[in-house]
């Protein structure tokens, strides 16, 4: 029994030791607390709206500048400038007072009253993916519904309503957005930072708390103490604690943050705890094996920083998931976050039921085990390698 | 004036057998951006993401929807990897992340379309992953599109209508786009490339006050100023001169492996993007010192700044979300981040081959971040003086 009681000896240990660490704190508090709101904040606005370009009109007919209004009007485009050569919207380009450029050529109108193709180029600043598609799409949405127009006044000549809007579009077309109701960023991207924030700054503080205790006992990862015997008993007594705070930061992460920020909602409790519990786990187990590489507090600041980045686009979810070669593929499934960001997406965005991610579950109890014997091994060694120590010593 | 060239090289050959002892400084500052290397332009290899899963629900199922099946199955961006009978079963397949979209041709689709009656065909894309719904988007889009003039191609013969005549009438605009700099929309032009100098820059950023901090920790930073004849910036320069140039030399790789190598555009020629590369170096050195300074001797306050300033840099660059859609108060603190200004460097130069004037702000905000930590020398000196390492 006494192993079972030093789980919790082990536990408030540790709890008094990190409470007075203010640099651990720091990562595990004050960083899941106010970077989600940070994040939301980047991408709230969720998508471009009014992009500026400029407008290049050498036809200047009615036909032309009511395109140019249609194109204003929509809310993708803004129409910022006019030029009268490409030369000078050039200029503009190159000051950044616009993001594109439209050209609708001197023939438009002629073109189209003669009933010929005209060619209306759009040049757009890739600054960002994002312009282009926002250019394309609202310039697009404009020709298309003006070929529709001139297409019934010119040809089909329709003789009745009911005619006129079956003339329009033979065929009728919806897109539909689905798990992502405003259809921008925030809802794509805040779910794997929320979860690859839980992740990291796990693997901060446990890294940290390890070299603060090497540092303390001369390099030694067990202090000199008879609660810490018991290799088990030390494992689930460190976890305990960090995995107590997660799963309260978690709900407010994936519960609260997501509520004001209005993203979508879908899982019930069962399904959120379903996968929060084995993520958690693998992490905070993973975190206990990477630790072992930290001999000083500041170095895990070092090694776990930058990951971040690579490992978003490991989930899948920012790079598409199908387009990741192989190799990475495998690499990625060392990292809890590949399983836990796509589970939450599915399960928070999608509505999907514990059933549908069960894959990604399983995955990660395996993780978890794994990496819970893995550190098991690890603090036997370095428990032996302890009383060796002070024995000698 | 040599007396203090032989301090400073005097200090790098401390510096860098320090630098030799210990692994973790090899394998952050050489080992990781040369693996990212790796992974991102591997990645990317193929530029644009193409034949993404996706799945059918043809409930007409005539000779008609099956040609529109298969077409779409024979555009670029789509993989139609599933048919099913039913709407349903193809979202539960969503749901459970075997596909990224479902193209929906309802029954009675072709007689509608064939007597008139307008029918109406719908696609559903997983907006969660957004970039695969938007590739997915514009194929099926596009198709969606077709069908309908398709229609009116047939009623058009059916008038008597010249064939050479119906193309002006079914699409009389035509939208020709011309995406600048980059014509292939190869994504790994646009993130590769900033991508593996931003980690470059944050591991710059880190190592600087790990570099800073290391003397304190080790109480020997007075041994330093010792060393540096009591000269704060002679012990600074030749802390740090060893790395800006290890730094650079890396920046100069990465860059080489993507102009040259990779054959990414850069309008501006190779030289101009090596001199900003290195205006980055510096200003990200020059950043890491400020904040050590900020935290003279607490050592982890002072990373932990970094890294915080540091990670926020890949969102406030503005290369995945355009600093321009961001609420004004993010416009104007991503100015505050040197991969920002690489960024807009990057842009304006190598892809679109601007001269450099116009980018003036860039350069001098890159120059301001690396005489930035000038500012708190003397409590640097101070610091080197009076302030023992604090955990």
């Amino acid at each position: 029994m006494t192993w079972f009681v030093n789980i919790f000896k082990v536990w408030y240990n540790e709890l008094r030791d990190i409470i007075r660490d203010e640099g651990i704190m720091i990562f595990i508090i004050l960083v899941p607390l106010a970077y989600p709101l940070l994040y939301a904040f980047i991408y709230t606005t969720e998508t471009q709206h009014n992009l500026p370009v400029c407008v290049v009109d050498q036809c200047n007919s009615t036909r032309s500048r009511e395109f140019i209004r249609k194109v204003d009007s929509t809310p993708e485009v803004r129409i910022a400038g006019n030029a009268m050569n490409m030369a000078e919207a050039q200029e503009l380009l190159r000051k950044r007072e616009v993001s594109g450029i439209i050209e609708i050529p001197r023939s438009f109108d002629r073109d189209l009253a003669h009933g010929k193709q005209v060619v209306v180029g759009v040049f757009s600043d890739l600054t960002s993916m994002l312009y282009y598609k926002v250019m394309l799409l609202g310039v697009t949405n404009v020709a298309q519904d003006m070929n529709r127009d001139i297409k019934i006044r010119n040809y089909i000549r329709p003789t009745s309503r009911r005619e006129e809007k079956v003339a329009r579009m033979p065929i009728d077309f919806e897109h539909v957005q689905l798990y992502n109701p405003q259809g921008g960023f925030s809802a794509f991207l805040i779910p794997p930072v929320l979860m690859l924030i839980l992740q990291q700054t796990l693997f901060l503080g446990i890294g940290m708390s390890m070299g603060r205790t090497r540092e303390r006992n001369r390099g030694l990862v067990i202090p000199p103490h008879s609660d810490y015997k018991h290799v088990v008993s030390v494992v689930l007594g460190k976890a305990l604690l960090y995995f107590c705070l997660y799963i309260v930061l978690a709900v407010y992460m994936c519960v609260v943050v997501t509520h004001w920020f209005g993203l979508p909602q879908l899982m019930h409790w069962d399904v959120f705890f379903g996968f929060m519990v084995p993520y958690l786990l693998a992490c905070i187990f993973l975190g206990f094996c990477f630790s072992t590489f930290i001999f000083r507090r500041e170095d895990c600041i070092l090694l776990f920083v930058f990951m971040s980045v690579p490992l978003l686009f490991l989930t899948g979810v920012s790079w598409p998931g199908a387009a990741i070669p192989e190799v990475w593929q495998w690499v990625a499934t060392i990292f809890p976050s590949t399983f836990g960001c796509n589970a939450y997406i599915r399960a928070g965005s999608m509505g999907a039921t514990l059933g549908d991610i069960h894959h990604e579950v399983m995955a990660m109890w395996y993780q978890a085990g794994f990496y819970f014997l893995l550190a098991c091994l690890i603090y036997t060694w370095e428990i032996r390698r302890a009383v060796g120590r002070t024995v000698l010593g | 004036m040599l007396d203090i060239l032989k301090r400073i090289i005097n200090i790098s050959e401390r510096e860098l057998r320090a630098f030799l002892s210990r692994p973790i400084f090899f394998v952050c500052l050489v080992v990781a951006p040369i693996l990212f290397l790796t992974l991102f332009t591997s990645m990317m290899n193929s530029g644009l993401p193409t034949k993404l899963p996706a799945a059918v629900v043809d409930e007409d199922n005539t000779h008609v929807s099956r040609a529109v099946v298969r077409i779409l199955g024979s555009m670029q961006e789509t993989d139609i990897v599933q048919r099913y009978s039913d709407f349903t079963s193809a979202r539960k397949a969503m749901q459970r992340g075997e596909i990224y979209a479902i193209f929906r041709i309802p029954r009675g689709t072709t007689h509608a379309a064939l007597t008139s009656r307008q029918p109406k065909i719908s696609f559903y894309t997983n907006d969660s992953y957004y970039v695969a719904a938007s590739l997915l988007m514009k194929d099926m889009r596009k198709l969606s599109e077709l069908a309908g003039l398709a229609i009116t191609r047939e009623t058009l013969r059916a008038k008597g209508v010249n064939e050479r005549a119906i193309m002006p009438i079914l699409q009389p605009i035509v939208i020709e786009s011309h995406p600048l700099g980059n014509p292939y929309l190869n994504y790994s032009v646009v993130l590769s490339n900033l991508l593996v100098p931003g980690i470059l820059m944050l591991l710059i950023l880190l190592s600087t006050s790990y570099a800073m901090g290391i003397e304190w920790k080790r109480g020997r930073q007075k041994d330093l100023l010792n060393v540096a004849g009591g000269n704060v910036i002679v012990a600074v320069w030749g802390k740090l001169l060893p790395q800006t140039l290890l730094y650079t030399l890396l920046m100069w790789f990465v860059q080489a492996i993507f102009y040259m190598y990779l054959d990414f555009p850069c309008v501006c020629g190779m030289e101009r993007m090596m001199l900003w590369g290195f205006l980055s170096v510096i200003a990200s050195q020059g950043l890491g010192l400020f904040f050590y300074e900020l935290f003279v001797g607490e050592m982890r306050m002072a990373m932990s700044a970094c890294s915080l300033w540091g990670v926020l840099s890949f969102s406030l660059a503005g290369f995945s979300f355009p600093i321009s859609a961001m609420e004004l108060p993010l416009q104007w603190m991503a100015n505050l981040f040197p991969l920002h200004h690489y960024f807009l460097l990057y842009e304006a130069q190598a892809l679109n081959g601007y001269p450099a004037l116009y980018e003036w702000p860039s350069i001098a905000a890159l120059i301001g971040f690396s005489i930035l930590p000038v500012l708190l020398l003397p409590r640097l000196k101070d610091g080197f003086i009076n302030k023992e390492y604090a955990p």
